[in-house]
């Protein structure tokens, strides 16, 4: 297949992933904030933070406030990481390689698209903001389902998953940051709410059912902590990540520096004490994870899409 | 429109009379009417679908109309317009109302087809080759060295079979008394075949029903056929060919058609970026194994931006030595580069003696009356009459640069005068024709409407021509022009079977 083709569909994937795991952040936010006692102040900030688009926030006019982060990281086109961005360049990556994909998923895809582009200028009020983000979430999970279920696995397939899987893992490791934030703070008021912000999490990330099958307790922090990152079971969760990317990479041609890449990322997950995390340490775990991915595209990048001679 | 029709003919006691749509209040005047022969009465291949929609409401119809618009949209079936810099995707617009012709009038349609693209391959070779056609002076020689679309570059090149345009849109229109005319041919990168594919998928979504009542002949055909004569180019026959799309990106106008027939093909879309020209004169693509041998190119980017080493040198669209590793046999392209020349509206009106000389046969579909303005005599009679003349560039497409005399002002025709006198060869002219009408939803009624029919004839080993074609329609009231991209739309187009119901 031609690399230029791979890179597209690659992106599509990696996009299309982006738009239903920043509704998923969204999500998480939005719940654990109405859960809060009202003494608390409601944190919107923190999603623009773990998102990595606090500057570029603070270039464009407008307060702070819950309207403002919530258009923009929804439906503002010029932030290139909000819903509506990732979903254009889905569409626009798929539109740029139907030839390859099942023309099926190229109308779903399309259609989403349409969909939330309609009600782009609407905003995300709280009133709609939970259906619009679950239909989000369906939507692409409908579309990678519609993919699974239709197309050839071959090497498309395998950069589809790349595509899928690496983003997940980034956005899995930001979840976790935004479901940390709080307890590494843990102010009098809030300790209560240390566990119900994991249980929102967990949600959020349909894992809650998953991790009590799994890990069979209550839902406590170290316990979460640890099934969001080490398990290689549930499919959002890091190390499943990494093994799915693994398994993708060995059955391309000339997949061996990509290899390399995947498995010292996951051996460092592997070395760490998941359990014992927290605050700052979690954190520079969590960003050095996201370095490191940001290491495993470029050696994608540099052997399968950037063109010889 | 009148709403409702009460008591057309004695409805059944138990059925009861549905406000339908009314036939007798549709009224083409003078023009040839695709479906209805006088007020009230359906042509025979369009009995159906009368009689289907006289049971139908205009609301009905309307919610079928707009149930067709959403599926283009979610299909994403679209086209692009420039337009002040920009260029915007348009949804494609298709009326439902499907233009029918009977099966029997296409079979010798399409024999008119096929020996116009016969005789036109056989010219072009000849023009490349021993030119006898202008040495025994059936055409003037000062055509030829005066088109810019003949490539001296292709002298002597012999593509295979003697083909040189393999896929071919001719297009048709028909006059008040009903006789067929080609209007011009178009040998070098013809479009709108996907649309035709894609109108017809629509029909089927939206009007079920109809496709009971007819024998319509499939259209599906078209990329099965499409490839059969792409691989029959290939320079390893026997291997199972590498085919490739070559578009010029996502900013054509016709990119969702170069997409199209790229999947329906399961060929790879390719840009001139993707392929390098190897010192072995071979043609690769880039990919995710290394380098990988192509053997043919369906190439949708025009002869100048082919390949920079030979035309533009600045085009970054095309690929250096593509025509290097075509002269030298190791690549087929389609349409060959250099067979415009034939594709030219000043060479169209030659075209009947074109397939006299090669095919000592007389054309079977006639061409509409031509004037050259490069022809005193022709271009007097132009300059006298441009009220009724439509006027064209002899080389552009899309319907730019044209003068539809009965549509114009006073002004616009001085404007043209002037221009005709100052560059005779690059104009002509014709009769401003009647083009026929079929049934189209304005608004919230059933009006006529013009429209021409692009068919699309392949020529590589043997030859298929598309059931039907693409009919564009002017959706304007009175109006000539059908270009998608100029506010025209679009129609199925039916060849029904009458005989065998």
């Amino acid at each position: 297949m031609l690399s230029r083709v791979a890179e597209r569909i690659y992106w599509l994937a990696r996009y299309l992933e982006r738009a239903e795991d920043t509704s998923r952040l969204i999500l998480v936010r939005h719940n654990v904030i109405l859960d809060l006692p009202r003494s608390v102040q409601p944190d919107w900030e923190l999603l623009l933070r773990v998102l990595g688009a606090r500057e570029h926030f603070a270039d464009r006019p407008g307060a702070a406030s819950e309207k403002n982060i919530m258009s923009f990281v929804f439906s503002d086109r010029d932030n290139p990481s909000s819903i509506m961005s990732s979903l254009t360049n889905a569409r626009e990556n798929m539109r740029t390689s139907r030839e390859v994909l099942p023309s099926e998923t190229w109308e779903r895809v399309n259609s989403l698209y349409l969909s939330v582009a309609r009600r782009a200028n609407k905003g995300l009020p709280r009133a709609s903001r939970h259906s619009v983000l679950n239909t989000i979430v369906q939507s692409t999970q409908q579309i990678s389902g519609m993919l699974a279920g239709t197309m050839n696995h071959d090497a498309s397939y395998q950069f589809l998953q790349m595509g899928r899987y690496l983003e997940r893992a980034d956005m899995t490791t930001r979840i976790i940051d935004v479901a940390s934030e709080v307890l590494d703070d843990p102010d009098e008021d809030v300790r209560p709410y240390q566990n119900v912000m994991w249980v929102s999490a967990l949600q959020s990330l349909s894992a809650y059912q998953m991790y009590r099958l799994s890990v069979g307790n209550n839902v406590r922090p170290p316990d979460a902590l640890q099934f969001l990152l080490r398990s290689g079971e549930f499919p959002r969760a890091l190390s499943h990540c990494l093994l799915q990317l693994e398994a993708a990479v060995k059955l391309l041609p000339r997949g061996k520096e990509s290899l390399k890449a995947v498995q010292s990322v996951h051996r460092k997950v592997k070395r760490t004490n998941c359990a014992e995390l927290e605050g700052e340490a979690l954190e520079k775990f969590l960003d050095s994870i996201q370095v490191r991915l940001q290491g495993v595209h470029e050696v994608i990048e540099q052997t399968w899409f950037t063109p010889e001679q | 429109m009148a709403e409702s029709s009460p008591a057309i003919k004695a409805p059944s006691p138990y059925r009861r009379a549905r406000p339908g749509i009314d036939w007798n209040g549709y009224d083409p005047g003078d023009f040839y009417d695709e479906i209805i022969s006088s007020p009230g009465n359906a042509r025979a291949a369009a009995r159906g679908l009368v009689s289907y929609t006289r049971k139908m409401s205009i609301k009905h119809l309307l919610s079928r109309q707009q149930a067709a618009d959403l599926a283009i949209q979610e299909m994403g079936i679209s086209f692009t317009v420039y337009s002040d810099g920009e260029n915007i995707d348009r949804a494609w617009p298709m009326d439902i109302l499907p233009r029918i012709i009977p099966l029997k009038e296409w079979r010798v349609l399409e024999k008119g087809l096929v020996q116009r693209q016969v005789a036109l391959n056989k010219f072009i070779d000849d023009i490349y080759n021993k030119q006898r056609i202008l040495k025994d002076k059936v055409l003037p020689r000062e055509i030829i060295d005066s088109s810019p679309e003949f490539l001296e570059q292709c002298i002597g090149a012999k593509p295979r079979y003697g083909v040189w345009s393999h896929i071919c849109g001719s297009d048709l229109v028909r006059d008040s008394d009903g006789t067929m005319y080609v209007l011009e041919d178009n040998l070098r990168v013809p479009s709108g075949v996907s649309y035709m594919l894609e109108n017809r998928a629509v029909s089927k979504r939206v009007l079920p029903q109809l496709f009971e009542k007819h024998f319509i002949e499939p259209v599906d055909d078209y990329p099965s056929q499409l490839f059969d004569m792409l691989a029959s180019l290939s320079p390893r026959p026997g291997d199972q060919p590498e085919i490739v799309v070559m578009t010029p990106g996502i900013f054509n106008s016709a990119y969702f058609e170069h997409a199209y027939l790229a999947q329906r093909m399961g060929a790879e879309l390719v840009e001139g970026s993707d392929l390098v020209v190897g010192d072995d004169d071979k043609v690769y693509m880039r990919t995710i194994r290394g380098l990988e041998r192509v053997d043919v190119i369906y190439r949708r980017i025009n002869d100048d931006f082919l390949d920079p080493e030979v035309f533009r040198p600045n085009s970054a669209l095309g690929t250096p030595g593509l025509f290097r590793a075509w002269r030298k046999g190791n690549v087929g392209i389609a349409n060959a580069p250099g067979a415009g020349v034939a594709d030219d509206k000043v060479i169209y009106t030659y075209v009947p003696d074109v397939i006299k000389y090669y095919l000592d046969e007389d054309p079977i579909i006639p061409n509409v009356p031509s004037y050259l303005c490069v022809d005193k005599k022709h271009c007097d009679h132009v300059l006298k009459n441009l009220e009724t003349m439509v006027v064209k560039p002899a080389n552009e497409s899309g319907g730019y640069g044209m003068l539809i005399g009965p549509a114009s002002t006073k002004k616009q025709r001085e404007e043209f005068a002037a221009r005709i006198r100052k560059n005779p060869r690059n104009y002509m002219a014709q009769p401003a024709l009647s083009l026929s009408t079929a049934p189209t939803l304005c608004g919230n009624s059933i009006q006529p409407r013009h429209l021409d029919l692009r068919p699309f004839i392949l020529q590589g080993k043997g030859h298929y021509v598309t059931a039907g074609g693409l009919t564009r329609v002017a959706l304007r009231k009175g109006s000539l022009v059908v270009n998608s991209s100029q506010g025209g739309g679009s129609k199925d187009t039916w060849i029904v079977d009458t005989e065998s119901n």
